[in-house]
């Protein structure tokens, strides 16, 4: 088949979305699909540029490509699924959150102005239309899934993804939790902060990169953590792979987040996570006290859940062993044969 | 966002009264909402939007007409048939040009010739003779800068009509279950009729039905609640069909917890109607919360309910034999009327979802006040972006791209 995989891209940012679609187009090859992606680059500010670079992708005719027709385009997030096609397959990693479940929080994006509100309005509407022409319609997680049916009427089948092809590997733990989330203030990364400066039984390993790094940097110095937490930027697979495989567990809380490749990751190493009670898509494969912990949103608990991870070297490799049976489950074999079916 | 919102409220006796009180505690957790007093001329300095409740009773929504002729905004269209309400506020207020000229402009000079019928008197009132072909919805429709209805049925309608501003389809909201205890009303089955016994209701109709339903089951009732029409002379009616001894119970206007207590008491609803004027049945509506099974009349918002929650009998020549059909088998297969008792209750807490409803109806509101700022500037940006290209006014690459605005309601 002739597969266009669409990603709207934020000039510069590279992330879960990223990660996802590259492999997904690279999966498909590898099964004999002539696949490719498609990329648009996408802002969403100020005023209506939300809706008018939504647009841009309605503009766009995929249903050939040098004069050969491509047989499915599969959307991933919002806007690429605006997109015309006959044979529009939605593989959804998330909608415009600022619309939904952000607006007014300090995440949001819309004001409490009339043309704001009909502005979010607006995209909901763009949103039901859109998804609603889709042929098939995927969530990467039953939180994504059970957003889209809220907010829209629309039912999607829920269908992980595979995470980023690393050399997963097991090894001893050697006694610190591990942040492998993109730096940004939703992921937060400073409740980890926070809690590592409560008790003192475990290190902290934070990797990637993104917008707020210099702010937690700043937090974790005024923490007082200077040798106990260790930011290292971006990190080649081979360093990941090796963090994953020596850490005691993986730290994985965004505020309802849609899927999270951030467990399954932890999990192929053997590891624990620790989540929080209103982390979203995590919680699908996260299961306190048998794959993680999950526990309430605040330093104290946290770092209770790390010590005691630390503690119980053997519990903490079941649930590693425990994950690692669920994330073997989830592959690109039946992920595709799925979405292609 | 600030509203100012216009309707009927208790203790008025009014269907849209006992909607705006169960609508406004959820519709306030979306968006500021300043209820004005009856009477109010004007929306109040400030608000973002005026909202507009009209249905077609002059009483209840006459001031609310008045208002909206001063200052435009939203209109939440709980009939699409006004005659009655134009008849009200013009010959009602001694204003018989006020009822020619509403009639010639919506329906011409023909028009205005039977509204001088009508006020001399040559022919029946047309509000309750021939509503239906003489809608009179034109001036609402013309002040109106976004609508919300209730139904596809009357969304269609306005359409149909020429209106050309936004229009949400919100249905009506579900009452919480009151959890009252059934009345003690004898009936195997029980057979309820809410609201004004009279012609449009079916009665005549269901009277006939019933009484052929009885003759196979004698224990079968029927339960009929509400203050009888003037001139519907239901005692001979009954007589005549022999159901003047035990075979129907009668109740006038009850109180709203002896209504539910009433409807909890009902095995089936019927809730028949014609001709429509384009109204949601705020009683068909307490049937679902009840997990009632309905028999409906085909016609408008009860066609619109799913056919796994409502019988649905054509009006018309057929309309009693398929009446007493739709009775028999309720009364024979009490499996079935579980079977769709739950689906209505499930309906109601779905669709119906007062909270749901609230965001809906909030999106309507925010829509209507922002959305013209919004497709302004996504026109301008686009018509920019294209001019910078080159693409010119009128030329096929215009076309495309307003084509694809319009697919996408942008702009």
């Amino acid at each position: 088949m002739r597969i266009a995989v669409l990603r709207p891209q934020v000039p510069f940012a590279r992330g879960g979305v990223e990660i996802f679609t590259d492999e997904l187009v690279g999966e498909l090859r590898a099964r004999g699909h002539d696949a490719d992606l498609v990329s648009v680059p996408f802002k969403w500010y100020p005023g209506t540029r939300v809706l008018t670079q939504a647009f841009l992708w309605r503009l766009l005719d995929l249903e050939e490509a040098d004069g050969r027709a491509i047989d499915v385009v599969v959307a991933t997030k919002f806007p690429s699924y605006v997109v015309r096609h006959r044979e529009k397959r939605v593989w959804l990693v998330h909608q415009f959150r600022q619309a939904y479940e952000l607006d007014g929080t300090e995440l949001g994006q819309f004001g409490p102005s009339p043309e704001d509100r009909a502005l979010r309005r607006q995209v909901q509407a763009l949103d039901r239309l859109a998804l609603g022409e889709a042929s098939r319609l995927f969530a990467t997680s039953a939180n994504v899934a059970g957003r889209l049916a809220r907010s829209t009427g629309l039912e999607a089948e829920v269908l992980p993804h595979p995470p980023q092809a690393l050399p997963y590997r097991t090894a001893p733990a050697q006694g610190f939790v591990l942040s492998a989330s993109r730096l940004d203030l939703a992921k937060r990364i400073d409740l980890l902060l926070d809690a590592a400066a409560l008790a003192e039984g475990f290190d902290v390993v934070i990797v990637s990169d993104g917008p707020d790094r210099e702010r937690l940097e700043e937090v974790a110095r005024a923490r007082g953590l200077d040798g106990r937490a260790r930011f290292e930027g971006r990190v080649s697979p081979e360093r990941l792979a090796e963090l994953y495989a020596t850490c005691t567990a993986v730290y994985y809380a965004p505020v309802d987040e849609d899927f999270g490749m951030g467990p399954y990751e932890a999990f192929l190493s053997g590891k624990p996570v620790i989540t929080t009670t209103d982390a979203g898509g995590p919680l699908d494969v996260v299961h306190d006290g048998r794959t993680g912990l999950v526990v309430a949103p605040e330093p104290a608990a946290i770092a209770q859940a790390a010590t005691w991870l630390r503690e119980h070297a053997t519990d903490a490799e079941a649930f590693g062993r425990a994950g690692k049976a669920l994330a073997d489950e989830v592959t690109w074999d039946r992920a595709i044969a799925r979405l292609l079916s | 966002m600030k509203v100012a919102y216009f309707s009927p409220m208790p203790p008025e006796a009014s269907g849209i009264a006992d909607y705006s009180a169960l609508l406004l505690p959820a519709l306030r957790r979306h968006v500021d909402v300043v209820v004005v007093k009856r009477g109010t001329r004007r929306p109040p300095r400030g608000v973002d939007l005026a909202v507009y409740h009209i249905g077609n009773n002059p009483e209840a929504h006459g001031w609310i007409l008045d208002a909206l002729r001063r200052a435009p905004g939203l209109v939440v269209l709980h009939d699409f048939v006004l005659h009655h309400l134009v008849a009200g506020v013009t010959i009602g207020r001694r204003d018989g040009h006020g009822y020619l000229d509403a009639m010639e402009r919506e329906h011409g000079v023909v028009g205005r010739l039977l509204a001088h019928g009508v006020l001399d008197k040559r022919i029946p009132p047309l509000w309750e003779s021939r509503p239906e072909d003489f809608p009179l919805a034109g001036e609402v429709l013309s002040l109106a800068t976004g609508l919300v209805v209730h139904s596809r049925y009357v969304e269609e309608r306005v359409r149909a009509a020429g209106y050309a501003g936004p229009v949400a389809v919100v249905p009506h909201p579900a009452w919480p279950d009151p959890e009252v205890a059934p009345a003690e009303t004898e009936g195997a089955p029980l057979i309820g009729s809410f609201g004004n016994v009279n012609q449009s209701k079916r009665v005549p109709q269901l009277l006939e039905a019933f009484a052929r339903l009885r003759a196979g089951h004698p224990d079968a009732r029927l339960l009929l609640v509400g203050a009888t029409s003037p001139g519907f002379d239901l005692d001979r009616r009954l007589q005549r069909l022999g159901l003047d001894g035990e075979g129907v119970v009668r109740e006038g206007h009850v109180d709203e917890r002896r209504l539910w207590s009433l409807m909890a008491a009902c095995d089936v609803h019927a809730s028949l109607r014609s001709p429509t004027m384009g109204e949601t049945s705020g009683t068909a509506i307490r049937a679902l919360v009840l997990g009632k099974p309905l028999v409906v009349s085909d016609v408008g918002w009860f066609s619109e309910l799913p056919g796994d929650v409502a019988l649905k009998v054509p009006v018309g020549e057929a309309e009693t034999t398929e009446l007493a059909a739709a009775l028999t088998l309720l009364a024979e297969r009490p499996e079935a009327r579980a079977t769709m008792g739950a689906a209505a209750r499930a309906l109601a807490g779905s669709a119906h979802d007062l909270d749901r409803v609230a965001e809906l109806q909030a999106a309507a509101f925010e829509r209507t006040a922002g959305g013209g700022a919004v497709d302004a500037g996504v026109l301008h940006e686009v018509s920019d972006a294209a001019a910078a290209v080159g693409v010119a006014p009128g030329s096929d690459e215009a076309s495309e791209i307003a084509r694809r605005l319009s697919e996408l309601g942008l702009g």
